[in-house]
């Protein structure tokens, strides 16, 4: 994983050997308030949680070693886990494309925007503002509820209490606060100098040709970074199903995703051994769906920086 | 009144379509807000049981009920308790995550791509994993009880969100102005301070907005670490009202989501204007 | 035993790592606030429990100058989280309020005091011996139950009369009750009450009118595969029949009495504690009245009196003493049961109990009218279930969801929970 994370140092530091070597020191110095975050509330906690997933810890008494056995009994005898691993990639494959795509239309079209932009960009953020607190999930349960808004629209019953529609009332409760990558997109529209468009004019380029060969390149590394980020977080999601499902993943398990049933596992039920096994094999996935990102990104993703070398 | 008519540009169908287009989006998505709204002026009868938009009548005493605040402390002493904490959190990112940023992006030092990766891969834990272990070090450093486990880890880049936003945001600069401040004998810490930093000020606010609303809406770490009621938050408070086990007030509950909204909604506003400014005003030209 | 395998290790493997790496290592330190003893006091409820508790502190703080009381609640659901973190990292409180539920897991856990050592502190002599017994594990007494609870059938009592059904009497059977739901839809086209086949409290009710129980005195399970598919062969049917609730309903369940079919006007009935059913006066204005469980066929109640809420005591408190000495007050003083009333369930203190029945108002009035009706007739309670009861209790709810969808048969389903239920206490 680590030599396809290398983001700019195998280009930069291999085929051009820099005229001087740079010192580390400066470096350091930038970087010393995140090694002492890093060791102390973030590296030590993960070693702990990583010793716990080979032990049975019931929060209280010292965990006991049991080498492999949570992680056995996780592959082989727990059909509830691989169905909440079922669960939770049909949400990723549904709420990540749409909110990003959403995310993006939307930025598109405020940076086109002549007149109106702040107003736009404040009223399609306004969702977000909220979270996914209790008094947005009872609104999101009214709404898709038998009777409710969307019954009453399309006449498909409600969607919160059936358990083929219960997990997309959760994605879109994530898609409709798409503000986050909005924000992100519009702020890499932004950075992206005026004179790129200028000087593409000029060339004769069209607005689709300035959009291929401006727009997106100079936006992938925003794009990118959404991306990769939406997709981890939605492997873990959590906030939006607890509330919509009451708390444990309902109607009859269809919003029981990763994240939730390993909260069940952990504090519910008190196996925390089990629980931070889980946390581990989903490091270890979205680790290698994030490695294979960073890998396509070579061949997509143009940073400005590097661009010309 | 013709002559004007006629030099004016001809109508742009193309823009109104946009309009037009984002006022529906819009309609669609604000429909669950004015839901809220409504919602926190109805009468404990309709709260729940109700799937109309509207009251049947204003239920104005859930505001009242809110804005007495719960448990003896008062709804001023929770906003700025929350306002506290969310304004010691920006600070705390906007600074320690634009230095690292600035280190992985701009500097070289050994080791950094395997460091980059780990920074990655610490957002892919689930945080329920680590918090115990977490707590236990905060309890031990005597700060269980504090705004310091709630503020301290955004002073050390724990939030590797941001750091990697800033990082893309960096590396989307071109190299030109530093490396010819670099020929003028400018050292790292002048380039990062009078150079990079200006031009990721869009980065920047965007870690600050987004660090504001999310630390504002933070309910699990407040819930665990703080114990007096005087230094309960906007957000612990108004979960107080909802207790399934003897009785809940969802009125009041959602009139507090509503109070608690605005400031969020103000330092949106105020801050958002400056996402328009990134690179047009600062000047990449200078 | 369970008092010495704290989480000390693990406290101290953190400890010494930081140490090593932060100079200075600061402990979490007394709490001192101006020379008198503070105690941390932590406990669920609502802003009503919240102002009533704080006059008791009051009175308390008053009684005993040198003490210092600080508390502090959340909800239910997220106090569970909080004080599992808490006693986890090894700052359990001074004085706890737990649930029956947790009371194994505590214990067991050595986050709980022995509360024998405090007798002279803490008097217990007025509490009723059965009741008393639920804080009890292994014949140590590590938590001592606060308020009184039982379960009841809450209905609304226009809607009912309206519907000329004959209101609900003492000693129903279970399948008179069924008859009643199901004259009950019939007459108003709207399910009779909750699916109680979700309801793991429900099934211990049918259960104990069978003579049998949800745990063994071992912590094992008390009951077959055959006697849950029984029961919900019993409510699967009711349910397709329309006189329970249909699944869509039931799977809204969050605890919360607004959430229940009755809260939402969709029936005429449901099963609670009966406390809780207070909730039900602000969504039903024109009247709440409660009903007894229904008992087994044979007339055997399987209801009984639950303590609602215990107290417990952190087995690493700087100030065991006084912690009893609060735990005492709020169970025995009758100052203080006058101010908390009837807030956390009806006090288990028989004399407290009789001086503040004729003072209780409203609800709380209703509450101890229905039971000093079930007085003298119940069975006594279980001992705490299991800690693995803390995960079956949704085990059980998602188990029947797959029933309730007709995803599985009430045969597979109770299979299911049977194998996954005996995993977990196994475990």
């Amino acid at each position: 994983m680590t030599t396809t994370l290398i983001p700019t140092t195998a280009r930069t530091a291999s085929p051009k050997r820099r005229v001087k070597r740079e010192r580390q020191g400066p470096a350091w110095v930038f970087l010393s308030p995140w090694v002492l975050g890093a060791i102390v509330l973030t590296l030590l906690p993960m070693a702990v949680s990583l010793y716990l997933s080979f032990t049975d810890y019931d929060l209280f008494n010292p965990p006991r070693w049991v080498g492999l056995r949570n992680y056995v009994q996780m592959f082989t005898e727990d059909p509830r886990y691989w169905r909440s691993v079922t669960t939770t990639l049909t949400y990723v494959v549904i709420a990540v494309p749409l909110q990003l795509a959403l995310a993006l239309v939307v930025a598109l079209a405020l940076k086109s925007m002549k007149r109106g932009k702040a107003f736009y960009r404040s009223a399609f953020y306004a969702p977000s503002l909220l979270g996914a607190s209790m008094s947005i999930a009872l609104v999101w349960r009214a709404v898709f509820n038998d009777g409710g808004t969307v019954d009453n629209l399309f006449g498909t019953g409600g969607w919160v209490n059936q358990p083929g529609w219960a997990l997309l009332a959760v994605a879109l409760l994530t898609v409709w606060q798409f503000g986050a990558p909005m924000v992100i997109f519009l702020a890499g529209l932004q950075q992206i100098p005026a004179e790129l468009y200028e000087a593409a004019a000029v060339d004769g380029a069209g607005k689709w040709r300035q959009f291929l060969s401006v727009t997106v390149p100079m936006l992938s590394p925003v794009l990118f970074f959404n991306l990769v980020l939406q997709t981890i977080q939605a492997f873990q999601v959590f906030t939006p199903a607890f509330a919509i499902g009451a708390g444990k993943g309902g109607p009859a398990d269809s919003t029981l995703v990763y994240t939730l049933y390993l909260y069940d596992r952990g504090f519910v039920a008190s196996h925390m051994g089990y629980a931070s096994a889980m946390a581990w094999v989903l490091l270890l996935v979205i680790g290698a769906v994030t490695a294979v990102l960073f890998r396509t990104s070579r061949s997509w993703v143009f940073y400005a920086s590097e661009g010309d070398r | 009144m013709t002559a004007t008519a006629v030099t004016r540009k001809p109508v742009r169908w193309g823009r109104v379509a946009l309009h037009v287009g984002c006022l529906a989006a819009l309609l669609v998505m604000l429909y669950p807000l004015a839901w809220l709204l409504a919602t926190s002026l109805k009468p404990a009868d309709e709260v729940i049981a109700s799937l109309d938009l509207l009251p049947r009548h204003l239920e104005w005493s859930n505001y009242s009920t809110a804005l007495d605040g719960v448990n003896d402390v008062s709804i001023w002493r929770l906003l700025s308790n929350s306002l506290l904490i969310a304004g010691g959190a920006v600070l705390g990112n906007v600074i320690s995550c634009s230095l690292a940023a600035y280190a992985f992006a701009r500097l070289r030092f050994r080791f950094r791509g395997p460091l980059f990766a780990f920074m990655i891969a610490t957002i892919m834990l689930p945080h329920h994993a680590v918090l115990i272990p977490q707590y236990i070090i905060f309890n031990q450093l005597g700060l269980v009880n504090t705004y310091w486990p709630l503020i301290l880890p955004k002073f050390l880049a724990t939030e590797a969100f941001f750091v990697f936003l800033i990082v893309q945001f960096m590396r989307g600069l071109p190299r030109e102005l530093e490396e010819a401040a670099r020929i003028d004998g400018c050292g790292p810490f002048r380039s990062f301070f009078s150079i990079v930093l200006p031009l990721t000020r869009p980065a920047l606010i965007t870690t600050a907005i987004f660090t504001f609303i999310w630390t504002w809406n933070d309910f699990f770490t407040q819930l665990i670490y703080l114990f007096d009621p005087d230094k309960f938050t906007l957000t612990l408070a108004l979960r107080q009202f909802v207790d399934a086990s003897s009785s809940s007030a969802f009125g009041p509950m959602f009139a507090m989501s509503v109070i608690a909204l605005l400031p969020i909604v103000l330092f949106f506003l105020a801050f958002q204007r400056f996402l328009v400014e990134g690179m047009a005003s600062s000047g990449l030209k200078g | 035993m369970p008092g010495h395998r704290t989480k000390g290790f693990w406290s101290s493997a953190a400890a010494l790592a930081l140490c090593a790496m932060v100079a200075g290592c600061s402990g979490s330190g007394e709490s001192v606030g101006g020379g008198k003893v503070v105690l941390r006091y932590t406990w669920w409820g609502n802003p009503d429990r919240a102002e009533r508790t704080e006059q008791a502190l009051a009175l308390f703080e008053k009684q005993h100058p040198d003490i210092q009381v600080q508390t502090s609640f959340s909800a239910y659901e997220a106090y569970k989280q909080k004080l599992a973190t808490q006693a986890a990292g090894g700052d359990a409180p001074d004085v706890m309020q737990l649930d029956y539920r947790q009371i194994d897991q505590y214990a067991s856990g050595g986050v709980l005091l022995d509360l024998g050592e405090q007798k002279a502190a803490l008097r217990t002599g007025e509490i009723d011996a059965g009741l008393l017994a639920t804080g009890r594990l292994d014949g140590t007494q590590y938590a001592i139950p606060q308020g009184r609870g039982t379960e009841t059938i809450a209905y609304d009592v226009k809607a009912w009369k309206a519907t000329g059904v004959p209101l609900p009497g003492r000693g129903w059977t279970w399948s008179e009750w069924a008859d009643t739901m199901r004259a009950l839809a019939e007459k108003t086209g709207k399910p009779g009450a909750t699916d109680p086949g979700q309801s793991e409290d429900a099934f211990e009710v049918w259960l104990r009118g069978q003579g049998k129980s949800l745990y063994t005195k071992g912590g094992e399970l008390g009951f077959t595969a055959a006697d849950l598919t029984r029961w919900w062969t019993f409510t699967d049917k009711l349910r397709r029949e329309g006189a329970v609730s249909p699944a869509e309903q039931t799977t809204q369940l969050d605890g919360s009495v607004e959430n229940t079919p009755l809260g939402r006007g969709e029936a005429l009935s449901d099963s609670n504690w009966d406390a809780p059913a207070s909730g039900f006066l602000a969504l039903i204005p024109s009247g709440v009245a409660l009903a007894p469980m229904p008992s087994g066929e044979d007339g055997t109640p399987g209801q009984y009196y639950k303590p609602s809420m215990f107290l417990g005591v952190g087995a690493n408190t700087s100030h065991p003493k006084e912690a009893a000495q609060l735990v005492d007050f709020l169970i025995n003083d009758e100052e203080a049961a006058k101010v908390l009333g009837a807030t956390r369930g009806i006090p288990v203190n028989d004399s407290v109990r009789k001086e503040i029945e004729p003072q209780l108002e409203d609800f709380d009035k209703t509450v101890a009218d229905y039971q000093s009706s079930l007085e003298g007739t119940l069975n006594p309670p279980p001992q705490a279930p299991p800690s693995g009861d803390n995960a079956l209790q949704t085990t059980f709810q998602r188990d029947y969801d797959q029933v309730s969808y007709e995803r599985m048969s009430p045969r597979e389903a109770a299979e299911n929970y049977v194998t996954e239920a005996k995993a977990e206490l196994r475990s």
